[in-house]
């Protein structure tokens, strides 16, 4: 138990909604298909859009399908579409950036425009392009947000990555001889992933919007899967005879955004320079005498 | 200054109550600005107006410009510019009595010589051949002020239907158009008369040297309100007083029920236009086996989508043409949908084992194409029709596209399992028979629904070369074949739905999709 009070304490430093927020989000997403109670897909005409019942605790849909079932296996389908989202676009992002920030030059100068040029277009209209081209789908829909959502990511490690080449220990470990490859893998890049984590976090909501916005435009998921934003447009011609159906996806969707940003945010503000701590300078001691054996090898 | 509780609440109340008493003034004035006219919502603006080109809206050209014959209920060939005719020498003469005392609406008197004029823009031009009249068209002879004689090379098939459509056979005043013959402005012989048109709204004023029954009301204004929830709302508002029509302002059932409860009056007609789901056997090879054809067709629930998404507006159907027109042959009855005898047709085709169906090692998969913005509501209809599927061991793979994908995907057969909307009154039932079915006519719009060059051409052929009482049992025998080879699945016949204000009283549905239905209206102020 004593060794879970850091991550306590560190956990107390986070909005408390956030992070039950988040964190039901992706129990839900992680364990959907054990947790919802009925077939999400199940149809039954007859008892279409009926109120909340023993049978169907948050009622049925518009094609009689468990609205709790559809909504969870939703968190599902946003969490694996995000993530992927959001994993490519960073892999994407990060390796361009830190190529760029490490040599400098005219590859940074290179990179650096095709980043401006990804910039200047809205993330959507790119994405719109992409599925225009290779047609609605799932995994289209997953690379076209990847796409259109690399070059933030891009930007910001390269500016990290400048900051970290800059930083006097990169300067020593050269002057000690370090390899080009030991420099990148093992002191840039993890200075740099987790920087740009940090945004990924605040992004992940964008992101989940993004998803939901596409399948609104009837661009993204395709029928039976589940999705919130897909849920909505489906919803919206009984927004008069039958709201709940509307606002029980709008809800969830609203709740991960807001939830996404703040725990973004939260993140973001804990960054500020910590004090070092005895175990962080016995660390740091132990790699400093780990370069100086490097140096008596060589 | 001091603000006590007293002034606080009698500032506040003032100010509630100017607004009020502004909006209640903001109604009145609106309402007197209204008095008179009829406001219909349009989902688009009117376009241009032209009737031998084709991107208006058919129902504002049909309020300024008339044909010579009218397409009435049922089919009925009615009297309109041309008040009695005469088909000789097997369909290749048509004598043509025009209608005495008609003048354009800039005072051009129509006669002989302005029919002449108008029907030589369009008869006989390459751009037109679709139109049999104009493929087959000979000679036009003029024989005194009102009477015409029109020569075709061969027998012309529903001759008398191709001249009710909205275009290209509509009159046109001659002095309306440019030095170089080109369309200049709307000027036609109907009872409307266009003032202004913009983006916003077209604005129709009655014509009062109208030859037929003037309107009740001297005004019609034409409303453009693309999204179909502000449509609903400007008429909750009493902004308008009318909505509905497929190529108008289409209302769907959903809306059409909300209003219903919500007190306004909702029209319902069967409808002329069919829903019908169409096989490629060509890019799935499953579907060549007719006993897979007829499982998915009955293993599909039609009165439940009918009651679930049509709200029962929609009548399950067993055919190609719904009885509402004409030769749309013996009616058979919607099939009912049967699980246990889809699923042991399928195993008798060699389809077997579950959760999906297999043969040799193939899974029996199938692709449907979509697109709600080309077939309003099929999306849902093709999710209902997936989990239908998946009951019988069929996996169904929907793919949902743009507009602009589902006519290419369509045109190239790039689908397993589409949706077609049959063009309905007054184009059928030969309209969609040659146009979706005959493997030779060109159709670069909509695709094939079916085709069996072999089989189906030489029925449709005989179809569209009988005559008199030979037509009947002719295109009987393409149902026939459509019907005993399970080729389609017809699914609905699509209601046509129209809503209007308690302002509008008599209102009756129009007779086609592409009529505006202002004819009888009266207006109650």
């Amino acid at each position: 138990m004593n060794k879970l009070k850091p991550l306590f304490a560190r956990l107390n430093k986070f909005p408390r909604v956030a992070l039950v927020v988040i964190g039901l989000f992706v129990a839900l997403g992680t364990f959907a298909p054990w947790l919802a109670p009925q077939d999400p897909s199940a149809q039954n005409l007859l008892q279409g859009s009926l109120g909340p019942s023993v049978a169907h605790w948050l009622g049925t849909d518009h094609l009689g399908r468990d609205t709790l079932s559809r909504l969870i296996i939703a968190a599902n389908t946003s969490l694996v579409s995000v993530g992927s989202v959001l994993i490519i676009a960073m892999t994407i992002g990060i390796l361009m950036g830190t190529i760029a920030g490490y040599h400098r030059g005219w590859v940074d100068d290179l990179l650096m425009r095709v980043v401006d040029v990804g910039l200047s277009i809205p993330s959507l209209i790119t994405a719109l392009a992409v599925i225009g081209i290779v047609g609605p789908g799932y995994w289209t829909m997953v690379l076209a947000l990847a796409l259109a959502w690399w070059p933030m990511s891009g930007r910001i490690s390269r500016a990290v990555a400048v900051s970290i080449m800059s930083k006097p220990h990169i300067e020593a470990l050269r002057v000690l001889g370090a390899s080009p490859w030991r420099i990148y893998f093992g002191h840039l890049l993890p200075g740099t992933i987790g920087a740009v984590m940090v945004y990924a976090t605040a992004d992940a909501g964008t992101a989940a919007l993004a998803v939901a916005t596409l399948s609104f435009l009837g661009l993204g998921i395709q029928p039976p899967t589940p999705e919130w934003g897909q849920m909505l447009v489906d919803a919206l011609p009984y927004l008069e005879s039958d709201p709940r159906q509307v606002i029980l996806p709008g809800l969830a969707l609203t709740a991960a955004v807001i939830g996404f940003n703040t725990l973004g945010e939260a993140i973001a503000l804990n960054r500020i320079p910590k004090p070092l701590t005895r175990r962080m300078l016995a660390m740091r001691r132990i790699e400093v005498a780990g370069w100086a054996k490097e140096n008596s090898d060589a | 200054m001091s603000l006590n509780r007293r002034s606080f609440l009698q500032v506040s109340s003032a100010a509630v109550g100017l607004v009020m008493a502004e909006a209640a003034f903001a109604r009145i004035a609106y309402a007197e600005g209204a008095a008179g006219t009829l406001r219909v919502a349009i989902a688009k603006p009117a376009g241009n107006l032209d009737p031998q080109s084709h991107f208006a809206i058919w129902a504002i050209q049909d309020l300024m410009f008339e044909p010579l014959v009218k397409y009435g209920k049922g089919g009925q060939i009615e009297p309109c510019l041309a008040t009695d005719w005469k088909i000789e020498d097997g369909g290749k003469t048509l004598h043509l009595t025009l209608r005495q005392g008609v003048t354009f609406q800039d005072g051009t008197v129509f006669d002989a010589a302005s029919c002449k004029w108008n029907l030589e823009r369009w008869m006989g031009k390459e751009q037109f051949s679709w139109m049999n009249c104009s493929k087959y068209f000979e000679s036009l002879e003029v024989v005194d002020d009102y009477h015409i004689t029109l020569r075709f090379k061969e027998p012309v098939l529903a001759l008398m239907q191709e001249l009710t459509y909205t275009r290209p056979p509509r009159f046109l005043s001659p002095k309306s158009v440019g030095a170089d013959g080109k369309f200049g402005e709307p000027v036609g012989t109907g009872p409307w008369r266009q003032t202004s048109a913009d983006d916003t709204q077209s604005v129709f004023e009655r014509y009062d040297g109208y030859w037929g029954d003037k309107p009740s009301y001297e005004r019609l204004e034409a409303k453009v309100i693309p999204d179909p929830r502000s449509r609903v709302a400007a008429l909750r508002a009493g902004e308008i007083d009318l909505i509905g029509g497929f190529w108008i302002a289409p209302l769907t059932p959903e809306e059409g029920k909300q209003l219903e409860a919500a007190g306004f009056n909702v029209a319902i007609d069967p409808g002329n236009v069919s829903l019908v789901m169409a096989f490629n056997p060509d890019r799935a090879d499953a579907l060549k086996d007719q006993q897979v054809r007829k499982a998915i067709s009955i293993g599909i629930d039609r009165a439940a989508i009918s009651q679930a998404l049509y709200h029962g507006y929609a009548k399950p159907a067993g055919n190609l043409f719904s009885s509402a027109l004409p030769y749309a042959g013996k009616q058979n009855d919607a099939p009912v949908r049967d699980v246990a005898a889809a699923s042991a047709l399928l195993e008798k085709a060699g389809w077997t084992g579950s959760p999906v169906r297999s043969k040799d090692g193939k899974p029996l998969t199938l692709e449907m194409v979509v697109s709600p913005d080309a077939v309003p509501g099929s999306r849902v209809i093709a999710e209902v029709i997936q989990s239908e599927m998946k009951e019988i061991g069929v996996d169904l793979v929907v793919r949902s596209v743009d507009h602009a994908s589902k006519h290419t995907d369509m045109l190239e057969k790039k689908y397993d399992l589409g949706f077609f909307l049959t063009y309905g009154a007054p184009y059928d039932p030969f309209g969609s028979v040659v146009a979706l079915c005959l493997s030779t006519f060109k159709n670069d719009v909509e695709g094939k629904l079916v085709t069996d060059a072999a089989n189906l051409d030489p029925l449709i052929n005989a179809a569209t070369a009988a005559t008199g009482d030979q037509i009947e049992p002719t295109i009987q025998k393409v149902y026939d074949w459509l019907y005993d080879n399970d080729a389609i699945a017809p699914l609905v016949y699509v209601p046509s739905i129209w809503a209007h204000s308690k302002r509008v009283q008599g209102f009756t549905g129009p007779v086609t999709e592409y009529d505006m239905p202002y004819e009888n209206i009266v207006l109650a102020e």
